[in-house]
């Protein structure tokens, strides 16, 4: 969703096109993404020529101070729909900024790197909006992700696992 | 006007923004090199939302005020105090990424 996606994009903006093919996983409830997403690949085909993408929508995890009880209900179907998608897609590697559609995914190649179908590096960059406490998709990735980044020193203290590069967005 | 795709363009032309503490509004408006005075409204707010206004409030980026402290504020506020907002470096990042994926 909006901020998310702004941020997500900036973290993608110095990457290599050794990154590539970007699969890119949005919440059906997303209106502006796409949008932004295909702008942002459409500069980047004029510098790569060989640019690929892909733009996937699943079922949003959780509303805005959605009800505990509820919450379960809809994640777990977000991750009953999201599975087969990260099954099809078989990521090397996830980046995720802390939307709740993030978790769902994060889960999903979970599973099947517990299954032996395939490993993907979890990489989990907290929003720039969080300087002194995660968000509740960062404090549940903080214990499953490979790397989880943070961007003020104070979370870094919080959260000694965590990674800090200063501000990177 | 009650929302527009992009403020970009009245970003550039501002002398001075006036805002809330939304972290796009606030990230937009200190990129632009434009001076922001943050209204915080706690009633109205999650509480993670006032921890970037608080921040960059600390660090000497933005003045801040409340509804009811907006015109003192306006009259007695010196800009020159404010400081410049580094950009982010996603080059960093990146360098950081590739040491993980093992591309180097």
């Amino acid at each position: 969703t909006g901020g998310h996606t702004t941020e997500i994009l900036r973290l993608l903006s110095c990457l290599s096109e050794s990154y590539s093919p970007r699969h890119y996983i949005f919440a059906d409830s997303d209106e502006m993404s796409e949008a932004k997403i295909r702008s942002f690949e459409q500069k980047r085909s004029e510098t790569f020529s060989n640019s690929q993408f892909t733009l996937d929508r699943i079922p949003r995890s959780r509303e805005v101070r959605q009800s505990w009880t509820s919450s379960v209900v809809t994640t777990l179907y977000s991750i009953l729909y999201s599975l087969p998608l990260t099954y099809k897609l078989k990521p090397d590697l996830i980046l995720c900024n802390g939307p709740g559609t993030c978790v769902p995914v994060c889960i999903s190649a979970l599973l099947l790197g517990l299954l032996g179908v395939k490993r993907a590096i979890i990489v989990y960059v907290e929003s720039i909006c969080r300087v002194e406490t995660l968000s509740l998709s960062g404090k549940i990735l903080y214990y499953f992700s490979d790397y989880f980044i943070v961007q003020w020193p104070d979370l870094k203290e919080k959260y000694p696992k965590s990674v800090y590069l200063g501000r990177i967005v | 006007f009650r929302f527009k795709d992009s403020l970009a363009e009245d970003l550039w032309s501002a002398d001075l923004v006036i805002s809330h503490a939304g972290a796009g509004s606030c990230l937009e408006t200190l990129e632009k090199g434009k001076p922001l005075i943050v209204v915080i409204n706690e009633k109205l707010m999650n509480n993670h939302q006032l921890e970037l206004a608080k921040q960059l409030h600390r660090d000497g980026h933005v003045l801040c005020c409340n509804c009811s402290t907006l015109v003192e504020t306006l009259q007695s506020m010196d800009l020159s105090t404010l400081k410049p907002f580094p950009p982010g470096q996603p080059e960093k990042f990146a360098l950081f990424l590739d040491k993980v994926v093992g591309f180097q």
